[in-house]
Order: C-alpha cells, then sequence, then structure tokens
C-alpha cells in the first residue's frame, strides 16, 4: 500500500508549496494515471514516493508520506530503491552506461548481486520488456522507443514493487507511444506491478484499464472538478484565391556518410497554410527543417523561397523570412531578460522598432508575461519558456515558420495557447510548417498534413483526406481518437 | 557533422587484446623509442605498424588527422638534417652543411615521432574507451572514478550536440558569431554558454536521480557482470612484450 496523508512540501526559497494537503491511497498492482498542468506537482509528487524529494533537496514538509511500510522522508535511498524504480522523461539523460546490457546490470553490480544472478535477471529484464534482441547493442545505436524500454528494463531488473513513470512518452513518436505503453500494462498485469504513470498524452492509454488522477496547483483534484480539459481552437481560414508558392522543395535528397535521410522530397508551400510534417523518430523530418534553413546541406534537388533559390539568398536575410522554433526551449534563450529575448530577433535583423516594439509587447501580454519583462527567462516555467521561445520568433513576422516539436511537455492549455497564436499567424497571409507528434493537436489547426516514411514523402493531402491515407498505410497510431 | 578520430569496432587481434595489455604495449613502445636510439630501428617500427593498419581492418580514412602529423615528422626531419652543425660534413648545399650527425638526428627524431603517433593511432582505433574503463575498475580503479570517466565519454557527443543546436538557435534569430572587440566576444560566449549550462545542470539532476535510484554508491565495492576470458592472444602478446622488455634493457646494459 503506498498513502500520503496530507501531504505538503515547500522547495528550499520557495513559500508557496508544491504540493498542498495531499491524500492519495494505492492499492498494490493497481494502475494509476496522473495528469495536470505542468507545474502542477506531478513531478514532485514522484519524488517524493520515490524519495528523491528528502534525500536530494532541502524542503519542508508536512504530512506523511508511506511506500510498502516505509517512510521515505527518514529511510535511505537505496532501502526506497528496492522498493520504487522511477523512470525518468529522457532515457538519454538517466544512461549511466554506454551498452545496453551494462546499463540494465548498472544496478545490480551496484547492489553486488552475484554475476549468476545478475545474469539470470539481465535475460528476464530484456524478455519482459521485448528487447532480447537488443542485449548487445550499443545505447547510440537504439532509437528512442527501444532507448526508454531499455531505462525500463534497467528498472525492472531490480525487480521493485512500484514503478513510477514520469512523461515516459513525452520526446516519442505515435508508434513508440503505443508500444511503450502497450509494455507497461502487460508488466503491470502479468506481475501484479503497481504502476504510477505521470503522462499529458491521455488518448494513448485505454482510460478504463487505470485510475485517473488529475492535479493543479500542487493539490489533486476530485473527479467532479478533475475533469480533462477540452481544446478549442479555430481552424485556420483558407485563403479566398490562391498565390504563389512561399516555398518550392523539388526532388530533394539530404544524406550523411552512409546513410540517406531524405530522397526525392517535393513539396510546395502557400501563404495562409498550416501544414503539419509527421513521421517515425529518426525519419528526417529536424533535417528536413535545417536544410531548409540552410543548416544541412542537400545533395541533389533544389529549394526556392519566393521563387528564389536558396543558394542565392545570403543566410541573415534568409534568417529574417524563415524563422525557426527549436525542439527544447532551454537550446534557444539568449538573452538575460524575457523583454531583450522576445526582441533579439528584431534587434539582430536591424528592424525599425516602431513595427515590432508594440506588436511584441501585446504578444507577450496575451502570454501572461506582461508583467515578467525584466526577469530572466531562465526564472520562467517550462510552458511559459515555450511560450517566449515562439513569441522571440513571432516578433519579426518571418513569413515562413518553421516548428521543430514545440508542443512536447505542453499541457492542453498551453498547447491551446500556442495554437491560437499559430493560427494568428497564417490568417495574416504567412505559412507554417509544423513538426508534430501529438494527434490531440494536429488535427486542430493544420490545412494538411505531410508523412514521411523511409526518406520519402508517403502522404501530402489536406487534412481528412491525409488521415484516410494513414489509415490506408497501417499507421493508425497517428489518427485522433476522434476524426476531425 | 565531421567524424573525429575514435574507436573502430572490429574482430582483429588488436581489437581482442586486453585493453590493459594494450595500454601496457603503448606505454612500452613509447618508451622504447625514446630509449634506443637507432634510426633504422625507428624507422623499421614505423614500417610495421604502417602495415598493420590494414591487416586489422583499419581504412586510411579511419587515420584522421594523419597527414598534418606526417608533414611535422618530415618538417623535424629536414630541420635536424638542414641546421645541425655538429658532426662530420656529409653533404654540401651551398651554403648549408649536412653532416653524419645532422642525418642521424633528423631520420631518429622524425622517426620516432611517427612511432608514438602510429602506435597511439592504433591503440585508440582498436580500443573501446568503455572496455578500458571497466577493466581499470576490475583491476582495482575505485569504480566512483571510473564511472566518471565512463560518464563522460556518454556525454560528449551528446553536449556536441547541443552544442551544435544552440549555435544554429542563435543563427536562426540572426546572432553573429563573429565578434566585434572584447566585449561583444564576451557577451556572444556567454549567449553561448549559459544554454548549454543551464542544459548541462538538468542532465546533471537528472542523473543523479538515476545513478542514485540504482545504488551507485551503496558499498565501497561492486560486482561485475561481464567477465573478460583471456584468450591465447593475450597470452603471445604478454610474452612478446616481456621479451621487448628484456630486450630494451639489455641494448641499454650493452650501451653501457
Amino acid at each position: 500500500m503506498i498513502r500520503l496523508d496530507n501531504f505538503s512540501y515547500w522547495y528550499p526559497g520557495s513559500d508557496r508549496p508544491a504540493l498542498q494537503e495531499i491524500d492519495l491511497e494505492i492499492e498494490e498492482g493497481e494502475f494509476v494515471l496522473l495528469t495536470g498542468p505542468s507545474g502542477c506537482g506531478k513531478t514532485t509528487l514522484a519524488l517524493a514516493l520515490a524519495g528523491f524529494l528528502f534525500s536530494q533537496f532541502n524542503g519542508e514538509s508536512s504530512g506523511g508520506v508511506e511506500v510498502f511500510g516505509l517512510d521515505p522522508a527518514v529511510v535511505p535511498i537505496y532501502e526506497i530503491a528496492d522498493q520504487v524504480g522511477l523512470v525518468q522523461q529522457n532515457p538519454e539523460n538517466q544512461f549511466c552506461t554506454l551498452m545496453v546490457e551494462d546499463e540494465i546490470a548498472f544496478g545490480l553490480e551496484n547492489r553486488r548481486v552475484p554475476r549468476e544472478e545478475i545474469e539470470i535477471r539481465l535475460a528476464w529484464a530484456l524478455e519482459a520488456v521485448g528487447i532480447s534482441g537488443l542485449r548487445d547493442r550499443s545505447l547510440r545505436s537504439l532509437s528512442g522507443g527501444e532507448k526508454q524500454k531499455v531505462a525500463l528494463a534497467a528498472i525492472l531488473a531490480a525487480k521493485p514493487r512500484l514503478i513510477v513513470f514520469d512523461e515516459p512518452t513525452s520526446n516519442l513518436d505515435p508508434p513508440s507511444t503505443h508500444e511503450i505503453f502497450r509494455v507497461i500494462l502487460d508488466l503491470q498485469r502479468r506481475g501484479n506491478l503497481t504502476v504510477l504513470v505521470i503522462e499529458q498524452k491521455l488518448d494513448f492509454v485505454n482510460q478504463a484499464d487505470s485510475r485517473v488522477i488529475r492535479m493543479s496547483a500542487g493539490r489533486i483534484l476530485d473527479q467532479e472538478t478533475g475533469q480533462p480539459r477540452t481544446i478549442t481552437v479555430e481552424r485556420p481560414q483558407i485563403p479566398a484565391s490562391p498565390s504563389d508558392p512561399v516555398l518550392e522543395v523539388d526532388d530533394l535528397e539530404v544524406g550523411f556518410p552512409g546513410r540517406t535521410v531524405l530522397d526525392g522530397v517535393d513539396f510546395q508551400l502557400f501563404p495562409g497554410e498550416l501544414v503539419s510534417l509527421l513521421g517515425d523518430n529518426g525519419s528526417g523530418k529536424t533535417t528536413l527543417l535545417l536544410t531548409l534553413l540552410k543548416m544541412q546541406e542537400f545533395k541533389r534537388g533544389s529549394i526556392r523561397f519566393q521563387g528564389v533559390s536558396l543558394d542565392k539568398v545570403d543566410s541573415p536575410s534568409l534568417g529574417r523570412e524563415i524563422g525557426m522554433v527549436f525542439q527544447n526551449p532551454d537550446h534557444q534563450i539568449f538573452a538575460s531578460t524575457v523583454w531583450e529575448e522576445a526582441i533579439l530577433g528584431p534587434v539582430n535583423f536591424q528592424l525599425d522598432p516602431d513595427r515590432y516594439e508594440n506588436w511584441t509587447r501585446s504578444l507577450l501580454d496575451r502570454a501572461g508575461l506582461g508583467s515578467r519583462l525584466k526577469e530572466h527567462p531562465y526564472r520562467l516555467s517550462f510552458g511559459e519558456k515555450r511560450r517566449l521561445n515562439l513569441i522571440s520568433v513571432l516578433s519579426y513576422k518571418p513569413q515562413l515558420l518553421l516548428l521543430d516539436e514545440i508542443f512536447i511537455g505542453q499541457d492542453p492549455q498551453n498547447g491551446e495557447f500556442l495554437m491560437g497564436l499559430l493560427v494568428d499567424h497564417v490568417n495574416e497571409g504567412n505559412a507554417v510548417l509544423l513538426v508534430n507528434h501529438n494527434p490531440a493537436y494536429y488535427p486542430l489547426i493544420s490545412t494538411r498534413l505531410m508523412f514521411l516514411k523511409n526518406g520519402k514523402l508517403a502522404v501530402n493531402s489536406p487534412l481528412p483526406e491525409a488521415l484516410r491515407e494513414l489509415d490506408r498505410m497501417g499507421e493508425g497510431a497517428y489518427l485522433p481518437v476522434e476524426m476531425p | 557533422m565531421k567524424r573525429v578520430l575514435g574507436y573502430q569496432p572490429g574482430v582483429s587481434i588488436f581489437h581482442r587484446l586486453h585493453p590493459l595489455l594494450k595500454v601496457a604495449w603503448l606505454v612500452f613502445i613509447t618508451a622504447a623509442a625514446f630509449l634506443i636510439h637507432s634510426p633504422a630501428v625507428n624507422i623499421l617500427a614505423v614500417l610495421v605498424m604502417l602495415a598493420v593498419f590494414p591487416a586489422v581492418g583499419i581504412r586510411w580514412d579511419d587515420l584522421r588527422g594523419l597527414r598534418v602529423l606526417i608533414f611535422t615528422a618530415l618538417l623535424i626531419t629536414c630541420l635536424q638534417i638542414l641546421f645541425w652543425k655538429e658532426g662530420e660534413l656529409a653533404a654540401q648545399l651551398g651554403r648549408i652543411r649536412i653532416t653524419d650527425q645532422g642525418l642521424f638526428r633528423g631520420f631518429y627524431l622524425g622517426a620516432r615521432f611517427m612511432v608514438v603517433v602510429l602506435i597511439s593511432y592504433l591503440f585508440v582505433l582498436t580500443t573501446s574507451p568503455n572496455q578500458l574503463a571497466y577493466a581499470m575498475m576490475r583491476a582495482g580503479l575505485p569504480y566512483r572514478l571510473g564511472f566518471t570517466f565512463v560518464t563522460a565519454l556518454r556525454m560528449i557527443p551528446i553536449f556536441e550536440q547541443e552544442a551544435l543546436t544552440v549555435y544554429r538557435a542563435g543563427q536562426a534569430r540572426g546572432v553573429s558569431y563573429r565578434p566585434r572587440g572584447l566585449r561583444d566576444l564576451w557577451e556572444k560566449l556567454a549567449g553561448f554558454i549559459l544554454p548549454m549550462l543551464v542544459s548541462g545542470m538538468s542532465k546533471v539532476d537528472a542523473l543523479s536521480i538515476s545513478m542514485e535510484g540504482r545504488c551507485f554508491g551503496m558499498h565501497r565495492s561492486r560486482t561485475y557482470f561481464k567477465v573478460r576470458e583471456p584468450f591465447s592472444g593475450d597470452l603471445w602478446a604478454g610474452l612478446i612484450l616481456l621479451m621487448g622488455i628484456a630486450a630494451v634493457i639489455l641494448v641499454k646494459l650493452w650501451e653501457v
């Protein structure tokens, strides 16, 4: 039995509790889904159950936590680790070794388990997660989904009674997300394992199999107030008259030594279009965006922006007209205040302040950042940083906006806000190319879908037709729960 | 991204030798090159090693940076031949005297340089850093220290990729990485380093949770699951190494 009894927690230096009066009981063998907006305390709750909240942070707490009869606030972390395993969001950041079998054996070796026993548990964990074939591989050579399975096997090998997953699929494509949830559910059923999954993408889990707990502002919501938020966003208006394409890509081939990533890719983008680019992890989506920005060389084909070949446009002029938001918010913050960050692009491109200052200020107000202009951007929450990332590119109104997975880790409220900004941008006659994995988002705003498979553009059609094509191709994982 | 000099997996005898035995060979060959003052022996060693590379499946293309090092060796050789004044006159090129000692030193120093370079290449290209770290830990290196090395090996390519992403993200928003003066250089550097630092700190948090959650540091020692069975190649390489050491000692005693 896992129990939190009127538990509250304050991080050091914070007068606002991260968790407030939490009362929760989880029975052994239960499958619990924990969801809620970013920053609501889900990860803090996970850290409390796994004991790290008490071993790694010197915060204040009140109330009690009990995990299988142990108090994580008192007993050494090693004792809790025998009962509770924590699988974090990004497997890349939690690997301690370089090879699959070393990674799975790591925890057992640290516990001084004899090697004969390690061999038995290693083989069992690999088989349980369905990755016996990966045993001799290096971690670097694995796909995102395979890495997350290795991270799970590494925790499973220690045979904990509770496994906590902190957004385990946020970086994964839909097929890998389905597969990870299938494995988790299978493990829970076969092994009577207790499972707590923190997740935003609830559409991927059959909620009949689980108990769903919703959190907000450090509290657990009751069933009535805790109903899922529905996203409402207006679709882009389709332009009345056709115009010249803003981007033309013809027979594009891009590759690295020994590997062709994109092969014969053709498409056009028109003003007023919001096109979603889908495809499995590693299918070349980010490579395509970088190629359009002249940050990746191509071997064959041509790219024309506003009718001019890309090799005739210098990089600064191109940057002014083609904006890009990268995947990780922390990789694209360069200034020391929110305001300076928001106007960094216009200043670098030497635009007239009259053209961007009021506009940028209105965007920041709309994002709820208007009163925080002098704060350092790194003081913002994850969702706020993502808003700032997008505003710092919208501030110079690029004609083409390239977005790489900007909805990762975003709660529905923030996702709705970001989508609203994108729709407004295309309604002003600009174009957006959006790389996205989440079927809860792209069907709401896309005018067209493109799907990359084996380096080729397998689908390039208006939304309803594209979804039907994906269905026919057996790519059901990419389809939304409710077809538009 | 440009490929850098690093381990090339393979199944040759050099790949399969015990990593610590390869470290011993690396030290021995380097020391011998300095102790045996013979151009002929060093040139012979260079020729043998050049023949070894294709035999162990390493392509010339894998030897990144070798051209610069060959050029350096030739430069060392030429400078010694042209400007070493001591010794008997061997040839006269206009005003430049070439002496027998100059020729000796030139070929010896150039070949010695190449011996050290080539044995280092052979070691790096055929030794998995991961296996080396584990071998050192099993040989007595404290495992906390050993895993510092393993973690560094894991993180270097990740940070390399992230640095490229930060650079590109800056470029996309018009950040020019050509500094105008020292103050501008500092601002550019700070703007570049801060995202890397923030990203690095979050990785440290995640990694420490992952390590602690799997009982790293629980005991003073740990078990090791992988056992590397010795094979006949280890035995022969060890024996030849001992004979080599004995031969060098004999040569040095002979010289005395």
